[in-house]
């Protein structure tokens, strides 16, 4: 790695890359009907796989340029869906088991007022009972 | 996989649900607690313990309360406690409902029962109720 750094360093003649980009369209425009749908055939393959294992939930490595590790410690979840489902139905039953607490929470919170309401009003108990 | 989900769901729902608190005798409960509730010292730990609970999460109010309010509250817990749970509901329903008809007609409500308890002031030996209960 480093020699070829090296060497490139102290090319005489660097590449260019809109030499190299027009080579290689020649290059192509050279190639049989065979080899080109072979190509596309073999790109649309890569591309079908990469959808399979694109990430659900998985946060893109492109947003977590100040923290790497975070994308090397995220990215593996996007190779085990089961990961992620699992992750989901996780927060969801948190959530649920979150929102009955507050509801009960908010239940018992008005029962109270009322008791204490009713034990200390103008009106005597009797009026609210049966 | 989805028995696994359902289980661990219902694991943490009952986890949840079973946040009883322990049950608290006379003895336990602080001065402020004891000061609020002096009236229910005797049927204290005969109590159901929702009920304890219930009574407990009033007395939190009770150095709030305006020496009127104080006295009005600890004159009714005995009474208030001998209602059964269904009783109760129905007056916290009652009440709800009593505290959203308009000002002017509350207050005409109130102004009858006042009558109404100072005619009967001097028979409240005869055990009769002196106050209607509200239809």
């Amino acid at each position: 790695m480093t020699n070829e750094l090296d060497s490139s360093k102290f090319d005489p003649y660097p590449l260019d890359p809109q030499k190299v980009v027009r080579l290689l369209t020649q290059s192509t425009r050279q190639l049989d009907g065979a080899t080109l749908t072979a190509l596309v055939n073999a790109r649309q393959n890569a591309l079908k796989k990469q959808l399979v294992r694109a990430p659900i939930f998985a946060l893109h490595p492109a947003g977590l340029h100040a923290s790497p590790s975070w994308a090397n410690r995220l990215l593996p979840l996007s190779a085990q869906p089961w990961v992620t489902t699992w992750l989901a139905a996780g927060l969801l039953a948190a959530a649920l088991i979150a929102g009955t607490g507050y509801w009960q929470h908010l239940q018992e919170q008005q029962i109270n007022e009322l008791d204490v309401a009713i034990l200390t009003d103008e009106l005597p108990i009797e009026v609210f009972v049966d | 996989m989805q028995n696994y989900l359902l289980a661990m769901c219902l694991l943490l729902c009952l986890t949840a649900m079973s946040t009883n608190v322990a049950a608290q005798p006379w003895v336990s409960l602080t001065p402020p607690q004891r000061e609020a509730l002096a009236p229910m010292a005797r049927q204290w730990d005969t109590l159901p313990e929702p009920q304890r609970q219930r009574l407990l999460k009033t007395a939190q109010h009770y150095s709030k309360l305006t020496p009127e309010q104080k006295q009005r509250y600890q004159e009714r817990l005995v009474k208030w406690s001998e209602l059964t749970p269904e009783q109760r509901k129905a007056a916290r329903e009652k009440y709800s409902a009593f505290n959203k008809v308009p000002a002017e007609k509350r207050e005409q409500v109130k102004q009858m029962v006042k009558e109404e308890q100072a005619r009967h002031a001097q028979q409240s030996a005869s055990g009769v109720s002196a106050v209607p209960a509200l239809k």
